[in-house]
Protein backbone atom coordinates (compact mmCIF):
# COMPACT_ATOMS: atom_id res chain seq x y z
CA UNK A 1 0.00 0.00 0.00
CA UNK A 2 2.92 2.45 0.83
CA UNK A 3 4.37 1.44 -2.58
CA UNK A 4 0.67 1.93 -4.11
CA UNK A 5 0.84 5.89 -2.68
CA UNK A 6 4.53 5.91 -4.24
CA UNK A 7 3.42 4.68 -7.73
CA UNK A 8 -0.12 7.35 -7.49
CA UNK A 9 2.64 10.31 -7.25
CA UNK A 10 4.81 9.63 -9.43
CA UNK A 11 2.04 8.74 -12.69
CA UNK A 12 0.54 11.91 -11.62
CA UNK A 13 3.49 13.85 -12.18
CA UNK A 14 4.80 11.93 -14.81
CA UNK A 15 1.50 12.30 -16.64
CA UNK A 16 1.47 16.46 -15.76
CA UNK A 17 4.94 16.78 -17.17
CA UNK A 18 7.20 13.83 -18.47
CA UNK A 19 10.86 14.38 -19.58
CA UNK A 20 11.81 14.65 -23.07
CA UNK A 21 14.59 16.82 -23.04
CA UNK A 22 17.92 17.24 -20.90
CA UNK A 23 15.82 20.16 -19.52
CA UNK A 24 13.05 17.62 -18.94
CA UNK A 25 15.20 15.11 -17.53
CA UNK A 26 16.37 17.94 -14.95
CA UNK A 27 12.87 18.83 -14.30
CA UNK A 28 11.94 14.85 -14.04
CA UNK A 29 14.85 14.76 -10.96
CA UNK A 30 13.32 17.68 -9.28
CA UNK A 31 10.10 15.54 -9.60
CA UNK A 32 11.67 12.76 -8.13
CA UNK A 33 12.75 14.59 -5.13
CA UNK A 34 9.41 16.09 -4.64
CA UNK A 35 7.72 12.95 -5.05
CA UNK A 36 10.35 11.46 -2.68
CA UNK A 37 9.57 14.13 -0.02
CA UNK A 38 5.58 13.78 -0.34
CA UNK A 39 6.01 10.18 -0.04
CA UNK A 40 7.76 10.67 3.20
CA UNK A 41 4.90 13.36 4.46
CA UNK A 42 2.45 10.52 3.79
CA UNK A 43 5.01 8.03 6.32
CA UNK A 44 4.84 10.07 8.63
CA UNK A 45 1.28 11.09 8.77
CA UNK A 46 0.49 6.97 8.36
CA UNK A 47 2.70 6.86 11.85
CA UNK A 48 1.13 9.63 13.58
CA UNK A 49 -3.10 8.39 12.33
CA UNK A 50 -1.80 5.27 13.24
CA UNK A 51 -2.79 2.97 10.94
CA UNK A 52 -2.89 2.99 6.95
CA UNK A 53 -5.60 4.56 5.15
CA UNK A 54 -8.09 1.93 3.78
CA UNK A 55 -8.70 4.20 0.73
CA UNK A 56 -6.27 2.81 -0.95
CA UNK A 57 -8.22 -0.55 -1.29
CA UNK A 58 -9.43 -0.79 -5.02
CA UNK A 59 -12.87 -1.78 -3.32
CA UNK A 60 -13.03 1.96 -2.45
CA UNK A 61 -12.20 3.24 -5.69
CA UNK A 62 -15.26 0.80 -6.90
CA UNK A 63 -17.38 2.80 -4.56
CA UNK A 64 -16.54 6.49 -5.21
CA UNK A 65 -18.45 6.76 -8.20
CA UNK A 66 -21.87 6.37 -6.19
CA UNK A 67 -20.17 8.36 -3.52
CA UNK A 68 -19.46 11.07 -5.74
CA UNK A 69 -22.93 11.21 -7.29
CA UNK A 70 -24.97 11.22 -3.89
CA UNK A 71 -22.28 13.97 -2.93
CA UNK A 72 -22.88 16.16 -5.70
CA UNK A 73 -26.61 15.81 -5.41
CA UNK A 74 -26.39 16.69 -1.66
CA UNK A 75 -24.21 19.66 -2.06
CA UNK A 76 -26.44 21.05 -4.85
CA UNK A 77 -29.35 21.06 -3.21
CA UNK A 78 -28.07 22.58 -0.18
CA UNK A 79 -26.22 25.35 -2.38
CA UNK A 80 -29.98 26.24 -3.83
CA UNK A 81 -31.64 26.25 -0.54
CA UNK A 82 -28.75 28.63 1.21
CA UNK A 83 -28.59 30.95 -1.83
CA UNK A 84 -32.79 30.99 -1.88
CA UNK A 85 -32.15 32.10 2.27
CA UNK A 86 -29.50 34.98 0.91
CA UNK A 87 -31.49 36.24 -1.69
CA UNK A 88 -35.04 36.23 0.49
CA UNK A 89 -35.81 39.52 0.76
CA UNK A 90 -35.91 39.15 4.60
CA UNK A 91 -32.99 37.45 6.09
CA UNK A 92 -34.36 34.59 8.26
CA UNK A 93 -32.68 32.04 10.20
CA UNK A 94 -32.92 29.75 12.91
CA UNK A 95 -29.23 28.71 13.62
CA UNK A 96 -28.65 25.76 15.65
CA UNK A 97 -25.98 23.77 17.08
CA UNK A 98 -26.22 20.13 17.13
CA UNK A 99 -24.37 16.95 18.24
CA UNK A 100 -24.45 14.33 15.74
CA UNK A 101 -23.25 11.19 16.01
CA UNK A 102 -20.17 9.67 13.62
CA UNK A 103 -20.66 6.11 13.38
CA UNK A 104 -17.61 5.49 10.95
CA UNK A 105 -15.06 3.04 12.31
CA UNK A 106 -12.21 5.14 11.11
CA UNK A 107 -10.65 8.62 11.77
CA UNK A 108 -9.76 8.74 8.05
CA UNK A 109 -14.02 8.17 7.49
CA UNK A 110 -14.80 10.49 10.46
CA UNK A 111 -12.64 13.22 8.59
CA UNK A 112 -14.47 12.81 5.63
CA UNK A 113 -17.85 12.72 6.72
CA UNK A 114 -16.76 16.19 8.70
CA UNK A 115 -15.48 17.67 5.50
CA UNK A 116 -18.49 16.69 3.55
CA UNK A 117 -20.99 18.38 6.17
CA UNK A 118 -18.91 21.39 6.16
CA UNK A 119 -18.66 21.20 2.16
CA UNK A 120 -22.17 20.98 2.47
CA UNK A 121 -23.64 24.90 2.55
CA UNK A 122 -25.84 25.72 5.79
CA UNK A 123 -23.87 22.98 7.65
CA UNK A 124 -20.81 23.41 9.16
CA UNK A 125 -18.37 21.03 11.51
CA UNK A 126 -17.16 22.93 14.51
CA UNK A 127 -15.88 20.05 16.72
CA UNK A 128 -14.99 16.40 16.27
CA UNK A 129 -14.55 14.39 19.59
CA UNK A 130 -15.84 10.95 21.25
CA UNK A 131 -17.53 9.78 18.07
CA UNK A 132 -20.00 12.71 17.94
CA UNK A 133 -19.71 15.86 16.08
CA UNK A 134 -20.53 19.43 16.86
CA UNK A 135 -22.83 20.91 13.98
CA UNK A 136 -23.84 24.41 13.20
CA UNK A 137 -26.63 24.37 11.09
CA UNK A 138 -28.12 27.59 9.64
CA UNK A 139 -32.05 26.16 9.94
CA UNK A 140 -34.02 23.35 10.05
CA UNK A 141 -33.98 22.56 6.71
CA UNK A 142 -30.21 22.62 6.57
CA UNK A 143 -30.00 20.73 9.66
CA UNK A 144 -32.34 17.85 8.40
CA UNK A 145 -29.98 16.93 5.95
CA UNK A 146 -27.71 16.11 8.70
CA UNK A 147 -30.27 15.22 11.38
CA UNK A 148 -31.15 12.35 8.79
CA UNK A 149 -28.49 10.37 8.98
CA UNK A 150 -27.96 9.94 4.85
CA UNK A 151 -24.89 11.67 4.47
CA UNK A 152 -23.51 9.03 7.67
CA UNK A 153 -24.27 6.47 5.60
CA UNK A 154 -22.91 7.75 2.29
CA UNK A 155 -19.29 8.03 4.06
CA UNK A 156 -20.05 4.38 5.67
CA UNK A 157 -20.43 3.28 2.32
CA UNK A 158 -17.53 4.59 0.69
CA UNK A 159 -15.36 3.79 4.01
CA UNK A 160 -16.54 0.17 3.77
CA UNK A 161 -14.23 -0.39 6.72
CA UNK A 162 -13.89 -4.38 7.46
CA UNK A 163 -16.76 -5.83 4.87
CA UNK B 1 -14.95 23.75 -30.79
CA UNK B 2 -18.61 22.27 -31.43
CA UNK B 3 -21.58 24.49 -30.53
CA UNK B 4 -23.57 22.92 -27.78
CA UNK B 5 -20.17 22.16 -26.18
CA UNK B 6 -19.58 25.64 -26.30
CA UNK B 7 -23.14 26.61 -24.80
CA UNK B 8 -22.73 24.29 -22.13
CA UNK B 9 -19.81 26.06 -21.14
CA UNK B 10 -21.32 28.93 -20.88
CA UNK B 11 -24.08 28.49 -18.95
CA UNK B 12 -21.54 26.54 -16.36
CA UNK B 13 -19.49 29.59 -16.14
CA UNK B 14 -22.46 31.98 -15.82
CA UNK B 15 -24.04 29.77 -13.10
CA UNK B 16 -20.75 29.67 -11.47
CA UNK B 17 -20.40 33.07 -11.47
CA UNK B 18 -23.39 33.94 -10.36
CA UNK B 19 -23.16 31.45 -7.24
CA UNK B 20 -19.97 33.40 -6.47
CA UNK B 21 -21.94 36.76 -6.40
CA UNK B 22 -24.35 35.08 -4.24
CA UNK B 23 -21.54 33.76 -1.83
CA UNK B 24 -20.50 37.71 -1.89
CA UNK B 25 -23.72 39.32 -1.18
CA UNK B 26 -24.55 36.23 1.30
CA UNK B 27 -21.35 37.22 3.24
CA UNK B 28 -22.75 41.03 3.49
CA UNK B 29 -26.42 40.39 4.23
CA UNK B 30 -25.86 37.43 7.30
CA UNK B 31 -25.30 39.63 10.50
CA UNK B 32 -22.40 37.13 12.45
CA UNK B 33 -19.38 35.47 11.74
CA UNK B 34 -20.51 31.91 11.52
CA UNK B 35 -23.66 32.61 9.44
CA UNK B 36 -21.30 34.06 7.33
CA UNK B 37 -18.90 30.89 6.63
CA UNK B 38 -22.24 29.13 5.36
CA UNK B 39 -22.53 31.69 2.60
CA UNK B 40 -19.10 31.66 1.71
CA UNK B 41 -19.14 27.57 1.43
CA UNK B 42 -21.79 28.31 -2.26
CA UNK B 43 -18.75 30.51 -3.44
CA UNK B 44 -16.08 27.52 -2.62
CA UNK B 45 -19.04 24.72 -3.50
CA UNK B 46 -20.91 25.76 -6.18
CA UNK B 47 -19.07 28.48 -7.81
CA UNK B 48 -15.65 27.34 -8.36
CA UNK B 49 -17.33 23.76 -8.93
CA UNK B 50 -19.56 24.71 -11.76
CA UNK B 51 -16.83 26.99 -13.26
CA UNK B 52 -14.13 23.75 -12.94
CA UNK B 53 -16.86 21.82 -15.01
CA UNK B 54 -17.29 24.40 -17.78
CA UNK B 55 -13.69 24.40 -18.04
CA UNK B 56 -13.44 20.82 -18.36
CA UNK B 57 -15.58 20.68 -21.00
CA UNK B 58 -13.28 22.89 -23.35
CA UNK B 59 -10.89 20.84 -22.06
CA UNK B 60 -12.17 17.36 -23.02
CA UNK B 61 -10.13 14.46 -22.63
CA UNK B 62 -6.93 15.65 -22.04
CA UNK B 63 -3.99 17.01 -19.55
CA UNK B 64 -5.50 20.36 -19.13
CA UNK B 65 -8.63 18.20 -17.70
CA UNK B 66 -6.37 15.80 -15.67
CA UNK B 67 -4.90 19.33 -13.92
CA UNK B 68 -8.62 20.59 -13.50
CA UNK B 69 -9.99 17.46 -11.66
CA UNK B 70 -7.25 17.55 -9.38
CA UNK B 71 -8.03 21.54 -8.67
CA UNK B 72 -11.62 20.51 -7.95
CA UNK B 73 -10.01 17.25 -5.46
CA UNK B 74 -7.53 19.88 -3.70
CA UNK B 75 -10.50 22.09 -3.21
CA UNK B 76 -12.40 19.75 -2.03
CA UNK B 77 -10.34 19.01 1.07
CA UNK B 78 -8.82 22.25 1.32
CA UNK B 79 -11.78 24.60 1.97
CA UNK B 80 -13.78 22.38 4.54
CA UNK B 81 -10.68 22.25 6.51
CA UNK B 82 -9.80 25.83 5.96
CA UNK B 83 -13.86 26.41 7.16
CA UNK B 84 -13.38 23.97 9.93
CA UNK B 85 -9.84 25.70 10.91
CA UNK B 86 -11.90 29.23 11.18
CA UNK B 87 -14.74 28.33 13.00
CA UNK B 88 -13.17 26.02 15.62
CA UNK B 89 -10.84 29.05 16.25
CA UNK B 90 -13.29 31.20 17.03
CA UNK B 91 -15.56 28.79 18.82
CA UNK B 92 -12.46 27.90 20.88
CA UNK B 93 -11.84 31.40 21.28
CA UNK B 94 -15.18 31.73 23.00
CA UNK B 95 -17.06 34.19 20.13
CA UNK B 96 -20.43 33.65 20.96
CA UNK B 97 -22.78 31.82 18.99
CA UNK B 98 -26.66 33.02 18.16
CA UNK B 99 -28.49 30.15 18.53
CA UNK B 100 -32.25 29.22 18.64
CA UNK B 101 -31.59 25.39 19.43
CA UNK B 102 -28.67 23.93 21.21
CA UNK B 103 -27.74 20.81 22.14
CA UNK B 104 -26.46 20.35 25.94
CA UNK B 105 -25.01 23.84 26.43
CA UNK B 106 -22.76 22.70 28.97
CA UNK B 107 -20.28 21.30 26.03
CA UNK B 108 -20.20 24.73 24.52
CA UNK B 109 -18.63 26.09 27.60
CA UNK B 110 -16.51 23.64 28.60
CA UNK B 111 -15.25 24.51 25.00
CA UNK B 112 -14.84 27.88 25.25
CA UNK B 113 -13.04 28.09 28.64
Amino acid sequence: MRLGVFALLAAVWLALSGPYTLYGWLIFAFGVVSVAFVWRLYLALERAAGGGFEFFRASAWLRLPRFLVAFAVKVAAANLHVTKLILSPRIELHPRLRRVPASQKTSFGQVLYANFITLTPGTITLDLRDDELLVYALDAESEADVMDGSMDRDVLRIEGASD
Amino acid sequence: MNGALDIATAVLLIAGGLFCIVGGIGLHRFSEFYQRTHAASVTDTAGAGLMLLGLMLQGGLSMVTLKLVLVLAFLLFSSPAIAHALVKAAHGHGLALELEIEDEPGRDGDAAG
